[in-house]
């Protein structure tokens, strides 16, 4: 396993969380945890990815871990867990997969040639792929709450 | 005395409503809003009862005995996400309940948290930007790469911010953001630098994507609005559709493939 190579992966997503994190205003206070989550996600994403697990089930597991941390976090900054789970998330969505399947598609609006097929093919399987990474990420972050069956962080002592 | 409490109701329902439009609009799911808001109801022993439309809500108060005191509908101020304000509102909701705060009180601090600051614009740029170089990496882009994507990135969310200011439609403004930013990538690729455009041009769009909306509209549909879950799904594809709109069009200026 390439450690290095992941942590690096880990510590710039942590950065773009903290970016995604500043573009929708959230409060000072959360920042660091929000870098922190960032890195844990897709540290957690990268490392199972390159244990061959597939790139849907490593990304729910990222989201997850950040689903469920975003409940001390809720506690000890007080703030609400989507303000922590949704910016750290972030990282984890498929934006090449989602690219690779819109250029796809663009090509499929072309005339029918002997590469259509495979065009084709490729196109459903990013498509595919794009669709149940984000489904992951929406469930994993939503999955804690639904789970502990509490309305409310403030309920939750872990 | 009736007449008190009649004013009392209309008080605290108009307080309620913008307690809920405010959350509404700065991206919180269906459930926080009516979570907070039945809260805040609870707690001046009122039952709320409520719809959540997409762009408004609908409010009806009933006092102790069942009797409806106020009815009213308010629809959202157009502003973009503001977790400031969701957080905000969360924590001014259990100060209510554990502190009795009086409805004045609450619609002060409601009035000051709307009106907080963001964080300032050349700040939001810059790390938006470095979010991006972030984004570039984690998808295997190397240093140059990263250099484009930051500045795709912050030329693309200038634009798009001026354009909000211009009051454009936001699916222009993501348009606008999104054929900005892939032209300043596909620049560096006209130019015959050696990069992996893919990772460029992928990436130097992504801090366009609705994240919010996105994640939202599943919490939605788990939750059982099912209505607000498809129109904020639908929203979202809408933003999709226009960053991959932008893209189109700087691909076929740059006559790439």
């Amino acid at each position: 396993m390439d450690w290095i190579l992941i942590l690096s992966k880990a510590f710039w997503c942590g950065w773009a969380a903290l970016g995604f994190g500043i573009l929708f205003n959230v409060p000072p206070r959360t920042l660091f945890a929000l870098w922190i989550g960032g890195a844990i996600g897709a540290f957690l994403k990268f490392t199972f990815l390159q244990m061959t697990v597939s790139v849907v089930f490593a990304s729910f597991i990222g989201a997850s871990a950040v689903g469920i941390l975003s409940i001390p976090i809720a506690h000890y900054r007080h703030v609400p867990p989507m303000i922590f789970a949704i910016p750290s998330v972030i990282p984890l969505i498929p934006g090449v997969f989602a690219y690779r399947t819109m250029l796809g598609l663009i090509k499929l609006t072309g005339s029918i040639g002997t590469d259509y097929n495979a065009i084709l093919s490729e196109t459903v399987n990013n498509g595919a792929k794009t669709l149940f990474i984000i489904m992951s990420l929406a469930i994993g972050v939503a999955i804690p709450m639904h789970v502990m069956r509490k309305e409310s962080a403030k309920n939750i002592r872990l | 005395m009736e007449q008190n409490k009649v004013a009392e109701a209309k008080e605290f329902g108009s307080l309620l409503l913008d307690v809920g439009v405010s959350l509404l609009s700065s991206g919180a799911s269906c459930s926080r809003i009516r979570l907070t808001m039945k809260r805040l109801s609870i707690t001046y022993h009122y039952q709320a009862h409520i719809s959540i439309a997409p762009k408004s809500i609908t409010l009806t108060l009933n006092d102790e005995d069942d009797n409806a005191v106020f009815n009213g509908m308010r629809s959202t101020p157009s502003q973009g996400v503001n977790f400031k304000t969701i957080s905000g509102i969360s924590r001014l909701s259990w100060d209510a309940v554990e502190n009795d705060l009086s409805f004045h009180q609450v619609r002060d601090e409601l009035n000051r948290l709307l009106a907080l600051p963001h964080y300032p614009r050349i700040i939001v740029l810059l790390f938006v930007s470095l979010a991006g170089a972030g984004f570039c990496f984690s998808f295997g882009g190397k240093l140059p790469e990263m250099i484009i994507a930051f500045g795709a990135t912050f030329c693309g969310l200038f634009i798009r911010q001026e354009a909000i200011k211009q009051k454009f439609n936001p699916y222009f403004c993501v348009f606008f953001g999104s054929l900005t930013a892939s032209l300043f990538a596909g620049a560096f690729i006209k130019a015959g630098l050696h990069i992996n455009f893919e990772h460029a041009f992928a990436t130097s769009v992504l801090f366009l994507i609705p994240g919010v909306p996105l994640i939202n509209s599943f919490t939605d549909l788990i939750d059982g609005n099912i209505l607000n879950g498809i129109v904020r799904g639908i929203n979202a594809l809408m933003f999709s559709m226009a960053i991959a709109f932008g893209l189109l069009i700087a691909m076929i200026i740059y006559n790439l493939n």
